[in-house]
């Protein structure tokens, strides 16, 4: 039994499909990842999964239990955490403030204070200027912030969006070092990602979405040599 | 000097109540996104059951607050939950939103101003509250007013800690940053919609009370004090709390200072603050 099952869902925007009988699972401690080019469907099945759409059939299961019927604050509580493409931190909130947010479902409220201190401790950045407005840090610092608000509500499984889109090289190389560190702490991983290369290097095992369809699954470094992916994704 | 000391804290007095009235209609604009035509209705009306308190049942005006309160609230709410519902079930996307709603605030706005002048008739309603006066330096100032002045700041101070203190505060304002962001987190938008749709009203209605404290009104008197908030609101930058007190302030002085000379030009001296405004910092005075 995989720790996440998503079993043949179908997800509309009103008369437009955008999901067709997607199934993907996650096993407990691995790095799995999600490829596909804009528009293919990666952020809807991420949004499916978080409670956000309602698939029109089909279903999602986390540790055994169905989810797709579930609000979002119920699905962080079973300990699923959302890093959505680009961040989307509160720009008018301080870092502290914006770290609180991460744990806004109430059996989480109550425990924050000690959380806010695991995450102060992981990113020595966001302890030194807790009450700073979060539009003021750069784009790196900015992805910090992220990563430990979607860690406060102490997750078995986080899915990242687009973790490196927009950032230099060696930041992007920066947070894929936290991604390692959090798999070693035995945190299971959803990569969604552009950044093939790299997210397959690290990645245990992926899928590959075109058009709301997934085209191809295997294990991580296994599609790194395959001919499709290298002519379709890594231009070789 | 007596003008002065008499400027001075009679703005204040003015400037704490367009304050409270303008923060309501930004907390209703913030998130809910409903520019609510009918925001100055709710004021007018809880000025009205205070007076039916004071003048029928012979309580103090403070118990206009209790009364006023949940009224307006559970109006508020329930009309978000409804009418305001359904405008968006229909509306194509969150532009058309804005526009039906605003159409949908002035039905509201027609209809409570009806019933209210059916129910209360059209004369100018007012009650004597605190009528005596206490000398500042050598300036008369009545005892009413300084009393609206301390509730209306506090109640300002208690919006702001609620805003920036509590689990819920947290919640709307991040939801009037990124409500999709919000609603990733657990926020539950709707609720949340609903809720600052029914915090603008009770704000509406705090003023509404302090209002009936200071100065006569009418059942029509409402669409003033909504067209004051939206200048503020403009004057002060759209969705901004700090804002809106900041402008609430400055046309509080503003408008008693030429009050002071003639109360007909009020209005086109606030017009034209904007228009100024406008041209030299489009997005307001707090505005992002």
């Amino acid at each position: 039994m995989a720790m996440l099952e998503v079993s043949n869902i179908n997800v509309s925007y009103g008369n437009v499909q955008a999901l067709w009988d997607v199934s993907i699972h996650v096993e407990e401690g691995k790095i799995v990842a999600l490829l596909g080019a804009n528009g293919a469907g990666k952020t809807t099945l991420l949004n499916t999964m978080t409670g956000m759409l309602k698939p029109t059939s089909g279903e999602v299961t986390f540790k055994g239990e169905r989810i797709d019927n579930l609000p979002s604050d119920k699905i962080i509580e079973k300990g699923i955490a959302y890093l959505p493409e680009g961040g989307r931190l509160f720009p008018e909130m301080t870092i502290k403030e914006n770290l609180e947010m991460g744990a806004y479902p109430s059996t989480l409220w109550k425990n924050r204070k000690p959380d806010l201190e695991r995450i102060y401790g992981m990113f020595p950045i966001l302890d030194e200027r807790r009450s700073q407005l979060s539009r003021t840090m750069s784009g790196g610092e900015r992805q910090m912030l992220a990563m430990g608000r979607a860690l406060m509500s102490n997750p078995t499984m986080c899915f990242f969006d687009e973790l490196s889109y927009g950032l230099s090289p060696k930041m992007a190389q920066e947070v894929f070092k936290i991604v390692k560190q959090l798999h070693s702490e035995g945190i299971t991983v959803l990569l969604v990602e552009q950044n093939v290369y790299q997210t397959l290097e690290i990645a245990d095992y992926a899928y590959v979405i075109e058009n709301g369809r997934i085209v191809k699954e295997g294990e991580g470094h296994a599609m790194l040599e395959d001919d499709y992916i290298k002519q379709a994704y890594l231009g070789v | 000097m007596t003008l002065f000391i008499s400027i001075l804290i009679n703005g204040c007095v003015l400037g704490s109540v367009y304050a409270l009235v303008a923060m309501g209609l930004n907390t209703q604009y913030g998130v809910a996104r409903i520019l609510n035509i009918a925001h100055g209705e709710f004021i007018i009306l809880a000025a009205f059951i205070t007076l039916d308190l004071v003048t029928k049942n012979h309580t103090a005006p403070f118990v206009g607050f209790a009364v006023a309160i949940p009224v307006v609230f559970v109006i508020s709410f329930a009309l978000h939950r409804t009418l305001y519902k359904r405008v968006k079930d229909i509306s194509a996307n969150d532009g058309a939103f804005e526009g039906n709603a605003i159409l949908a605030a002035f039905g509201i706005y027609f209809i409570v101003q009806n019933l209210m002048q059916t129910h209360w008739g059209s004369a100018t309603a007012a009650y004597q509250f605190m009528p005596y006066s206490v000398k500042i330096g050598p300036a008369d100032i009545s005892a009413g007013n300084l009393v609206v002045l301390l509730i209306a700041v506090l109640i300002c101070i208690a919006y702001n800690l609620f805003l920036s203190q509590t689990r819920l505060g947290k919640a709307i304002r991040a939801a009037a940053q990124d409500p999709a962001a919000a609603a990733m987190l657990g926020v539950r938008i709707n609720t949340i919609m609903a809720l600052c749709f029914a915090i603008g009203g009770v704000l509406a209605a705090c003023a509404g009370v302090l209002i009936s404290m200071k100065e006569p009104f009418t059942s029509i008197s409402g669409l003033g004090y909504t067209t004051i908030a939206i200048i503020i609101v403009v004057l002060g930058g759209l969705g901004s709390v700090k804002g809106a007190i900041l402008g609430g302030f400055i046309l509080g002085y503003v408008g008693f200072a030429v009050s002071v000379y003639d109360s007909g030009f009020m209005l086109s001296v606030f017009y034209l603050i904007v228009l100024v405004l406008l041209i030299v910092r489009p997005k307001g005075l707090m505005g992002r």
